[in-house]
């Protein structure tokens, strides 16, 4: 990382900070600061990137690519806002960005055995075939609506952030989560159905 | 997902989100973190961007402020030799084209006579 070295009791106080305060340090030039935001939200960027683009590799190119433009665009954010759904924002750009730059779009091509039932798997990968035809469900919804379900349902931002986050009113939200719900809800039924 | 839960619902459904967290569970985080900040050493921050951008508005500052002092240097009237000290000497040599006149004259000249008053 770059930046000077923290002495350890003080990058243990800063590792304490609110995002804000780490933003604050970091709109300052504090790269470590930068750092332990980027470990705070690093899962949260990749699973949200991973809902936009199907694929956990490209996700994590579009998650770092975030990460960097967060960095160069830090000037431009109003401390007086949250930072997640700022970050977020920046993050579901990044993603749909590369999804549109992608010639060969692998997880659209939909595997038929997991939407329509398919092979029953054995009971130790029922963990991994739920997240299967979890993924599978995504990849059927729009991108705007795995996106709204993914902030809505996984990371617990409320329909108000997620507006602001994908540039859609609030009510365009609620459709949008009650949607993506009503499909992944039908398949996961099924999915019970069969065990 | 959840039995109490509607699709209206506008509380997260603690299920199916913990189903699609686990769905879409990224691997090893240690590596991406590392990956990411390795990155940062790379990028200019807001900081390099200001002072780019005030480099940027100095240097036109400066090209403006040429370009102005230039001009007024390049039209200040010179004592040595004035437009009309270089113009008129060739004019004046058959008396009827003065430079003056030809600058002020609302006609162009007629060419016979200047071509004329030139080659003499």
């Amino acid at each position: 990382m770059a930046g000077d070295p923290q002495p350890p009791g003080e990058d243990a106080r800063i590792r304490g900070e609110d995002a804000s305060q780490l933003v604050s340090r970091a709109q300052s030039g504090d790269r470590v600061a930068f750092g332990i935001l980027v470990e705070r939200y690093a899962a949260q960027a990749r699973r949200v990137a991973w809902a936009v683009l199907g694929d956990p590799d490209d996700a994590d190119d579009a998650a770092q690519d975030a990460f960097l433009a967060a960095l160069t665009k830090l000037d431009r954010y109003d401390p007086q806002r949250p930072f997640g759904p700022w970050l977020m924002r920046i993050v579901a750009n990044a993603a749909t960005d590369r999804r549109r730059r992608r010639t060969v779009r692998r997880t659209e091509q939909l595997d038929p055995g997991l939407t329509a039932g398919g092979p029953r798997p054995d009971a130790d990968a029922e963990r991994s075939a739920l997240g299967e035809r979890l993924r599978a469900g995504l990849a059927q919804l729009t991108p705007r609506r795995r996106l709204a379900v993914v902030l809505f349902d996984v990371e617990g931002y409320t329909h108000r952030e997620i507006g602001e986050i994908l540039g859609i009113p609030e009510g365009s939200v609620r459709s949008e989560v009650f949607h993506a719900r009503r499909r992944l809800r039908e398949l996961l039924a099924d999915w019970k159905e069969e065990r | 997902m959840s039995d109490h839960h509607t699709a209206f619902d506008a509380r997260p459904d603690a299920e199916l989100g913990a189903a699609l967290r686990a769905a879409l569970e990224p691997g090893d985080a240690a590596a991406f973190t590392a990956r990411v900040l390795g990155q940062l050493a790379g990028v200019r921050t807001p900081a390099w961007e200001v002072l780019a951008g005030w480099a940027g508005r100095g240097i036109t500052a400066a090209a403006v402020a040429a370009l102005v002092i230039g001009l007024l240097t390049g039209r200040a009237p010179s004592p040595a030799a004035s437009w009309d000290d270089v113009v008129a000497p060739t004019l004046e040599t058959d008396g009827s084209l003065r430079s003056t006149a030809l600058l002020a004259a609302e006609q162009p000249p007629e060419p016979g006579a200047l071509f004329a008053s030139l080659v003499e």
